[in-house]
């Protein structure tokens, strides 16, 4: 674990410095007058002060246990693929329409966890797809995208 | 008008079959949620805000409320036949309900952890009603610093009680005001790390966040664990009322519940999960048998239960008298509130009393409905469980994107989701806590108005904090707890020392 904190208090570090700079640039102002900059400066120099602790808190500790790994195993390039998908579903989405994404989306989840019959993915991932469209657009009156082949 | 006046009027409104009907939803959903492991209440009230904005302000938030403490009762369905928690409040009935179901007790186990949370949130709804009011009006003399010295004692309050370090809970906090102040500023209209993007100018929405942090980061964290069946434990569910000899064990281990959940809901940061651990601690206390815990104590179930539905009814009374959430799920009843132009504060229930009483009243119909859901209708939740989670995950992936789009039809939510789920995933993986970060996000808007409105009152002098008793009572209480927390470390570092040089 030591490792592990040691990157984060360094990651909020360099977080607090970048938001400290532009906290200046907008203009921390004056006690009288603060400007819009003041109180995201405070906190971005408190976070700088709390991540330097939390560092040297770390540092010293006499922690000779192994650090575990944060990735163990293989199971993290699922959860990476199912990232992938997410971002690409969220992109293409407005482009492709709800039905047609959807479907898509629910047949990668639905396939990527081994052991599922093709068929058995297609006819889930269509009546998931069917299901919540009635639900969230004509049930709800949500307004999901069309897309270019206008459903 | 008396409370009984208010009641009654209450019970007029809930009793619309429009409400009850939404507050059916909400606990049928809310224990949904408890039973299956993976969205949580706050993850689940976002999924549905979106779909409430074409319905009443009280009947959307009936439903919201139904959802967060349905939660609570269907949380304890998995502790006792799974041994896992369905929702983080309920982590502390698997050590003796498990027990119990293996010992053929899964009846009286969830028989009593339903009337034990069947009693203990018609108290703290009762507490609710009686205390609200009252704060409401004391908090009208409230001004700026007042609310910038409670605020910084209800985020420090969040940390000193959040899981793991305090440390890392202070950073995330401060993490989630640095997001708060996202978007344009209140004063000069100025864009503030938005980035150059559009998007962000009217700062980040709390449901993206919301879900990508408890959501898609639990689903993320499921994923990586493996996806095995969970086993339920084969056992045939009988004598759902527990026996006079239960009740008698378990009589007084429900009163302190609901006296425990009820005091720890009101604190920000407290809610149910603390509460739960706290009863279980002191039950196992004051026990005459402590040796019996952890082997199937019913005390050790009921205890728990009801701390954590009491905690509900308590969490609500900081937002609707105060205006400050406690916990993520009532930041998202917050937002809702917001959004349907409504300010929760002191003025909250003077202004909408249809909403507050009818909210109270609901919540009466509500225990009783879900008493109803729980017992006689423990088979079907049993059947839930069986559901693979291989089929559940992108369920619940879907609902998350649904729920983020729909929010303002946009995908740049669904992007901002996804992002906090990454986020919550690598917090998970580094031991940081996301709850203080989601309160801080909430509470940060108003922490930076207070203190410069605060300090424009003063001329630019932090003395207003010291001058001004309730300001002042309230940061040093805040600095107590901070030291507080601080002493054990310097203790230990000390030992550790003096261990060296020996």
């Amino acid at each position: 674990m030591k490792a592990h904190d040691q990157a984060s208090s360094l990651f909020w570090l360099l977080v607090s410095i970048y938001a400290s700079i532009e906290s200046i640039q907008m203009g921390v102002g004056a006690l009288q007058k603060p400007g819009m900059g003041f109180i995201t400066f405070g906190t971005s120099v408190l976070l700088g002060i709390l991540s330097l602790a939390l560092f040297v808190q770390t540092t010293l500790k006499r922690d000779h246990a192994k650090t575990e790994p944060l990735f163990a195993g293989k199971l993290w390039k699922r959860v990476l693929l199912v990232l992938v998908a997410l971002l690409i579903y969220a992109k293409l989405m407005p482009m492709a329409g709800y039905i047609v994404s959807t479907f898509f989306l629910m047949s990668f989840l639905f396939w990527i966890v081994k052991g599922q019959k093709w068929w058995w993915v297609l006819i889930s991932s269509f009546l998931t797809t069917l299901i919540t469209y009635y639900v969230f657009s004509v049930w709800l009156k949500g307004q999901l995208p069309e897309g270019l082949l206008g459903f | 008008m008396g409370v009984l006046d208010n009641l009654l009027f209450g019970f007029q409104v809930a009793l619309d079959p429009n409400n009850l009907l939404f507050c059916f939803i909400g606990v049928v959903v809310g224990t949904l949620v408890g039973v299956l492991p993976g969205i949580g209440p706050a993850g689940a009230i976002g999924l549905l805000l979106p779909a409430t904005y074409r319905i009443s302000p009280t009947s959307a938030i009936i439903m919201l409320a139904g959802i967060y403490y349905g939660a609570m009762y269907g949380g304890s369905t998995t502790s006792i036949l799974v041994n896992i928690p369905g929702e983080a409040a309920s982590v502390v009935t698997c050590l003796d309900g498990y027990q119990m179901a293996r010992q053929g007790r899964a009846g009286p186990a969830l028989g009593i952890a339903a009337w034990g949370s069947f009693i203990a949130g018609t108290l703290s709804i009762i507490g609710l009603m009686l205390v609200a009011n009252p704060l409401a009006k004391v908090a009208l003399r409230f001004g700026p610093p007042e609310y910038f010295a409670l605020i910084c004692t209800g985020l420090i309050l969040v940390t000193y009680l959040s899981q793991g370090s305090i440390l890392k809970a202070l950073m995330v906090a401060l993490v989630g005001i640095l997001i708060g102040n996202i978007g344009l500023d209140m004063v000069n209209a100025l864009p503030r790390f938005t980035f150059g993007l559009i998007e962000l100018e009217d700062g980040v929405g709390i449901v993206p966040m919301v879900m990508g942090l408890f959501g898609i980061s639990e689903v993320l964290d499921n994923l990586e664990q493996g996806l095995g069946q969970r086993e339920i434990f084969e056992t045939r569910i009988r004598h759902l009322w527990p026996s006079l000899k239960d009740w008698a064990e378990a009589k007084w281990a429900i009163v302190r519940g609901s006296i425990i959940g009820f005091f720890l809901g009101i604190l920000p940061g407290g809610g149910a999960v603390l509460s739960s651990f706290v009863s279980y601690a002191v039950e196992k206390k004051v026990s005459k048998h402590p040796e019996k815990f952890g082997k199937g104590a019913i005390e050790g179930v009921a205890g728990p239960e009801s701390a954590n539905n009491s905690a509900a009814g308590g969490s609500l009374i900081p937002l609707v008298s105060l205006g400050i959430p406690a916990n993520p799920a009532m930041a998202m009843l917050f937002s809702a509130l917001i959004i349907y132009g409504i300010q929760p504060g002191p003025l909250f229930i003077k202004n909408n009393p249809d909403l507050f009483w009818g909210l109270v009243a609901s919540m009466y119909l509500g225990n009783v409905l879900l008493l109803l859901l729980n017992l006689p209708m423990i088979g079907v939740w049993v059947q839930v469980l069986k559901v693979p989670y291989r089929i559940l995950f992108p369920l619940i992936l879907l609902f998350c994107l649904i729920g983020a789009y729909s929010l303002n039809n946009s995908s740049f939510d669904l992007i901002l989701m996804i992002l906090f789920g990454i986020l919550g995933y690598l917090m998970k993986k580094f031991k940081y806590d996301a709850a203080p970060l989601v309160l801080a996000f909430v509470l940060g808007p108003i922490l930076e108005q207070s203190l410069r409105r605060s300090l424009m009152i003063s001329g630019g002098s932090f003395m207003i904090f010291i001058t001004r008793p309730i300001a002042c009572t309230t940061l040093c209480f805040a600095f107590l707890l901070l030291l507080s927390s601080i002493f054990p470390y310097i203790k230990k570092r000390r030992h550790e020392y003096r261990e060296f040089e020996e």
